[in-house]
């Protein structure tokens, strides 16, 4: 495929990519020790559960099991890593009008739709490519640190599997999102601030918002909808069990899936219209 | 490529621009404008600033969504050709390459798109004189150089019609003299050449046919010298001397007309200049310069687009 060619030779051709392995890898690196110590406190059981709502407590129970924490281990990364799949994507769209090259681009080919595509494909791969990366990286970390502990990392077992799996498609979903992003968004800095901004502050003031809610309200299933949060929806789907009071990982699978059909088709159809100028 | 004598089978590579319109919130920049560009000729396309012509070009180009009207190359639009890059080349704008990628670079991400051989971008490059500067990033080109990788970028795919808004823009004397041989060459291979500009003196070298618009109306269209001609007052005859009020009767009784400029200088029509120097020394009068002046395009297209150029 001639444009997906073209689309990546795009990426390959700038320091981008690199700069981006690079803030990935660091990001893992710390996530992976910070879900390390995690792992220590919580399958050595010391925490104290006094004192603690017993629905909140149940919680905490079922995230001290190994499957929970190996899966936690080998999707280590995930949260700052979609953030630089979603960055890239935005990029990916933004650079054609920071850097002007739009009007080459449809120049060279004035099926705008299949430009988008082509787009939408590049940021897919990368985002595997990412997940490759590191899930190579933490696949040994994990196996190791669970051996030295004396703790069975369940690799291999079908939790475990889902958990890496459905990471894989959580980092091509959210190049999608960055995609169709950065054409809603067309300015580079604007759009890159606003899903940074989004994506740190928005995702913990729309948990907070619904917790509030649920409060309030004292309706159950209002904190089941903070699923609708793209970040809630791809750390619940990588979940390696199942948590009391929130809804089954494939919930966190569709929503995703279905904010990367809506970004991907509205921003194919603002592309077809606009006027490059 | 154009070193080589290039065979018009592909279509007739003829522009038809025909009733075209484009309204944005407040303007109406292009206003049902018509007209042809032919194969075999550089045609310039002229205009004062803001009259149209990018948006003009944009629309061919299927850039920008005209309002009404449409325009084709080879009797398709640009959006139904087969090969784009094979059958049009185009160069808009001077900055369009990322500033961190090599020229080469650039240029090989396009051959990529259009699914053209990779070694068509060093061949391209060579054609424009910048193959030393192929591995130097696009934020380290002159302007000059940006608009040569955006000619090279144009003639990757051979094309058969080109189009360029303002390429002499950032060009160096040189730069512009190396410009005018590489289009009329490509002309004289039979292509179609259209080029936008508001430098007048280049285009009368240039140009073979002009387009005039302004205020995104058609003013006039033919070649060149044609358009020149056909302005009111043909050559005229540009004499100063002391005694003005003698020669302008003396004239006046050869039929001829005489105006004053403010400098009090005559402006002689309907005679040449031997016939005013004949004139003057039958009358005894005094001479201290006698010039044929002939209408050139900046004249002619200073007086068509009058009144016409203001900021929309």
């Amino acid at each position: 495929m001639n444009l997906v060619r073209s689309e990546l030779l795009k990426i390959r051709t700038t320091n981008t990519w690199w700069l981006f392995g690079i803030g990935a890898l660091v990001t893992l690196a710390l996530a992976f020790l910070v879900n390390a110590v995690n792992a220590d406190i919580s399958l050595t059981g010391g925490q104290d559960l006094e004192g603690v709502p017993a629905d909140q407590a149940e919680q905490i129970r079922a995230t001290a099991s190994e499957v929970y924490q190996a899966a936690n281990l080998f999707t280590s990364g995930q949260y700052f890593g979609l953030l630089f799949v979603l960055l890239l994507g935005i990029i990916v769209v933004t650079n054609e009008f920071y850097h002007q090259t739009a009007t080459t681009t449809f120049l060279t080919t004035p099926q705008r739709t299949m430009v988008v595509a082509a787009k939408l494909v590049t940021a897919a791969l990368f985002g595997a490519l990412f997940w490759l990366v590191t899930t190579l990286l933490t696949i040994p970390a994990t196996l190791i640190y669970f051996g030295v502990q004396g703790w069975d990392a369940h690799f291999g077992s079908w939790d475990v599997t889902r958990a890496i799996l459905l990471n894989l498609l959580a980092y091509v979903l959210w190049g999608i999102f960055g995609v169709g992003f950065g054409v809603l968004i067309r300015s580079q800095i604007g759009a890159t601030i606003t899903a940074v901004v989004l994506y740190l502050v928005g995702t913990t003031a729309a948990n907070l918002i619904f917790f509030l809610l649920q409060q309030w309200l004292e309706w159950d299933w209002i904190s089941k909808l903070a699923v609708i949060v793209p970040s809630t929806a791809s750390t619940l789907m990588i979940s390696g069990t199942e948590l009391p009071g929130n809804p089954p990982q494939w919930v966190g699978a569709a929503v995703l899936i279905g904010y990367a059909v809506v970004t991907g088709a509205i921003g194919t159809m603002i592309m077809r219209r606009r006027d490059i100028a | 490529m154009s070193d080589g004598q290039w065979s018009p089978s592909a279509g007739t590579g003829q522009i038809v621009v025909s009733g075209l319109s484009k309204q944005y919130k407040n303007v109406r920049a292009v206003d049902d404008l018509s007209f042809t560009v032919e194969p075999g000729r550089v045609t310039g396309f002229l205009g004062p600033n803001g009259a149209g012509k990018t948006t003009t070009l944009r629309m061919l180009l299927n850039l920008v969504a005209p309002t009404a009207g449409t325009a084709t190359i080879g009797g398709r639009r640009y959006a139904d050709l087969a090969d784009p890059l094979r059958s049009v080349g185009a160069v808009l704008e001077a900055s369009s390459a990322h500033k961190g990628r090599t020229g080469i670079n650039h240029l090989r991400v396009i051959c990529a798109a259009a699914g053209l051989p990779r070694r068509r971008a060093d061949e391209a490059l060579a054609l424009v004189g910048l193959a030393p500067a192929a591995k130097r990033k696009f934020k380290g080109y002159s302007l000059g150089m940006k608009q040569r990788l955006g000619i090279a970028a144009a003639m990757l795919g051979d094309p058969q019609v080109l189009i360029l808004d303002e390429p002499a823009n950032g060009l160096d004397p040189e730069g512009i003299r190396w410009m005018r041989g590489f289009l009329k060459g490509l002309a004289a291979q039979g292509r179609t050449v259209l080029v936008s500009s508001h430098l007048l003196s280049e285009m009368q070298l240039l140009a073979d046919d002009v387009v005039i618009i302004a205020a995104g109306k058609l003013i006039r269209q033919g070649p060149v010298d044609q358009v020149i001609g056909s302005m009111a007052h043909g050559t005229r005859v540009r004499v100063r001397t002391p005694q003005a009020a003698e020669l302008t009767a003396a004239l006046h009784e050869q039929a001829a007309t005489v105006d004053t400029d403010e400098h009090g200088t005559l402006l002689v029509a309907g005679v040449d200049a031997p016939t005013v120097g004949r004139i003057a020394l039958a009358a005894k009068v005094e001479l201290h310069e006698l010039t044929t002046e002939r209408p050139d395009l900046e004249g002619v297209f200073l007086e068509l687009t009058a009144g016409k150029a203001d900021i929309r």
